[in-house]
């Protein structure tokens, strides 16, 4: 049986209020954080967890945290980044919606350590029925004395406040996100500064994922160490996948980040496998932005093992052969679907989705978009090809965000592994409109030479 | 063109959660309860308004309520369908959905109906890839669509509508 450190009590009926989350163990940490640990022991203990931010760069979050200034006489914030739009994902919403509290909880330890009396959370706009449920759970935490003036008799006093987005991908960016929050357009930030010294409102901030905040809550319960004895290498505890696309049982899981790809597909703890016995063409294993595979290098590394559900795992081979963690937003599709159709849809994504900030990315994302258009619809020229190469290339590294690379990546990688789908849509433009290519050679077992 | 006193104190709570001098923050949330309010789009005068509530200049309220997505511009029906079309709502079929409203209701995405009740539009990714195809109602979510879900919702509206009448 797999370990679930978040999702644990998520079927226990009732968990969403206050009493039931309160008689389950919850609130505990807190009052371990709060009674018994240091601002500094509570960095600390997340140090030693290993944990990485969960949003998709999987940066050290203890380390992040390490960074954020503290000037005399000026106050810090903490703002939750709940904005979750990278098409494949939907892990948060799904722990805003069933395990409030948990969220609320993790905050508020984490308000603590970071010094931060007003604390955001900045929830992307079409999530229009969660602010309701968060804070309702504010309302109550406060009513129970964890939130408001002097909690637990500490002297610490915190707020949380919800925040709607109003539909913009670019805001789960952080400095984007913070532009948002002063009531701008979300135009990403220079960096440097970075937000853990200039941020909202010109202090000192720190902008992390939904999922990491949920996770102090067992770190703290648990200790660093043991949190960090879960999971393999640099990927520790546990991790949320939100899986998608033809997949008999798509949902939100918990996973320990040793199981393999294969498993997790195929599995009844999982996914249950592909539904009406087609087989699995190719999948994105961390949301829209990182590289799509397909199926023969997903479930195995180009040197011919076994591929696991973890960032080291999943990036085995880099670009040439791997692909990322990311977000945890796993796409799946069969045999009967169109590599090149999907990656249209993502190019209008990015086209949509870019601020227009930066040249490259503004005019890039909009001439990808146009010409997979035209290979979709059977007037695709060979040369179209490596132009797409050409425009991505220049889009990726160029922008203020990450963005670019974003929108580059799936393009790229579409076209590294799926170069031959490309080239029958343009040498056979009217079949194309009728069928697709079909699940072709992208499952059969990959060549490993053999070195001495 | 004013609020209640009602939303008048919601306002004056939103503008309460940011620091003094920086009550421009609360420009996004009031955009949406000026929406809610005046007729389910942003005019000039609504923006005009809300730029006096919060003290700042109309071009700053412009240049925010042109940039999200979720913000009008124009008026449009009792009931926006906004259908998601970004890769995972594809491979589930969002395509024959969009097909399906476009048929159904005779209006293109974009369009309204010409009794003003139905407006479709296709979205970008809304986070629900797992109950896909689905598509955005108001405040909520409708997942898992169907013609037969699509041809229930529409009832539901009509029916919805006609009570109000």
């Amino acid at each position: 049986m797999a370990i679930k450190l978040l999702l644990e009590k998520a079927h226990v009926q009732g968990i969403r209020t206050y009493e039931v989350y309160r008689r389950e163990g919850g609130y505990t940490a807190l009052e371990k954080a709060l009674k018994e640990m240091s601002p500094e022991a509570i960095v600390e203990e997340l140090k030693k967890s290993g944990m990485r931010g969960r949003g998709g760069a999987g940066f050290p979050t203890g380390m992040k945290w390490s960074f954020i200034a503290k000037p005399e006489g000026v106050p810090r914030h903490l703002v939750c980044n709940a904005d979750e739009s990278e098409p494949g994902t939907f892990k948060d919403r799904y722990l805003m919606e069933f395990l409030p509290h948990l969220l609320i909880e993790g905050l508020i330890i984490s308000s603590f350590a970071l010094g931060s009396n007003a604390t955001y959370i900045y929830i992307r706009g079409e999530y229009a029925w969660i602010p309701d449920i968060l804070e309702e759970a504010i309302r109550d935490a406060k009513a129970a004395g964890f939130l408001g003036k002097n909690i637990l008799g500490t002297g610490f006093d915190c707020e949380i406040y919800v925040q709607r987005g109003a539909g913009a991908y670019i805001c789960g960016e952080e400095t984007a996100l913070i532009e948002s929050l002063e009531g701008k357009r979300g135009n990403p930030r220079i960096k440097p500064p970075f937000p853990a010294i200039k941020g909202v409102w010109d202090r000192p901030t720190v902008v992390n994922n939904v999922e990491t905040l949920a996770a102090l809550v067992p770190i703290i319960k648990m200790g660093g160490e043991e949190y960090a004895k879960i999971g393999i290498g640099r990927s520790t505890g546990t991790k949320l996948i939100s899986a998608c696309g033809n997949l008999n049982k798509p949902g939100v899981y918990e996973i320990d980040m040793t199981i393999s790809v294969e498993e997790f597909i195929y599995s009844d703890e999982y996914c249950g496998g592909i539904p009406n016995g087609k087989r699995l063409k190719a999948c994105i294993p961390g949301g829209s932005s990182v590289p799509i595979l397909p199926a023969n290098l997903l479930l195995k590394t180009a040197k011919g093992e076994t591929r696991y559900m973890n960032y080291e795992s999943l990036s085995d081979g880099g670009f040439a052969s791997g692909s990322m963690m990311g977000s945890g937003g796993f796409i799946v599709l069969d045999e009967d679907q169109c590599v090149v159709k999907h990656t249209l849809t993502l190019a209008r994504f990015y086209r949509h989705e870019s601020c227009g900030q930066c040249s490259p990315c503004r005019e890039g994302t909009g001439w990808m978009e146009k010409i997979l258009k035209n290979i979709e619809t059977g007037k695709g020229k060979m040369s179209d090809i490596d132009l797409l190469w050409d425009i991505q290339r220049r889009i990726e590294g160029n922008t203020i965000c990450p963005l670019g690379d974003a929108a580059a990546w799936p393009v790229a990688a579409a076209i590294r592994h799926f170069r031959d789908e490309f080239e029958w849509h343009i040498t056979n433009p009217q079949e194309a409109q009728i069928r697709n290519f079909g699940l072709a050679h992208y499952a059969d077992p990959i060549h490993v030479p053999v070195t001495a | 063109m004013k609020f209640s006193e009602d939303k008048l104190a919601k306002v004056s709570e939103i503008i309460a959660r940011y620091p003094k001098g920086k009550q421009k923050s609360a420009l996004l949330p009031l955009l949406h309860l000026a929406q809610e309010e005046f007729g389910g789009w942003l005019s000039a005068d609504t923006m005009d308004y809300v730029a006096e509530l919060l003290s700042i200049t109309p071009i700053e309220v412009y240049e925010v309520a042109t940039f999200y997505s979720m913000y009008n511009l124009k008026p449009v029906g009792k009931y926006m369908f906004e259908v998601c079309q970004t890769g995972p709502c594809m491979v589930r079929g969002c395509d024959d959905i969009i097909a399906y409203i476009t048929e159904k209701l005779g209006i293109k995405p974009g369009e309204t109906t010409a009794d003003g009740l139905f407006t479709l539009k296709t979205v970008e990714c809304l986070g629900a890839c797992g109950y896909a195809p689905m598509m955005q109602l108001g405040k909520f979510y409708r997942e898992h669509l169907s013609k037969q879900r699509v041809d229930e919702i529409i009832e539901e509206c009509r029916n919805k509508a006609a009570l109000n009448n």
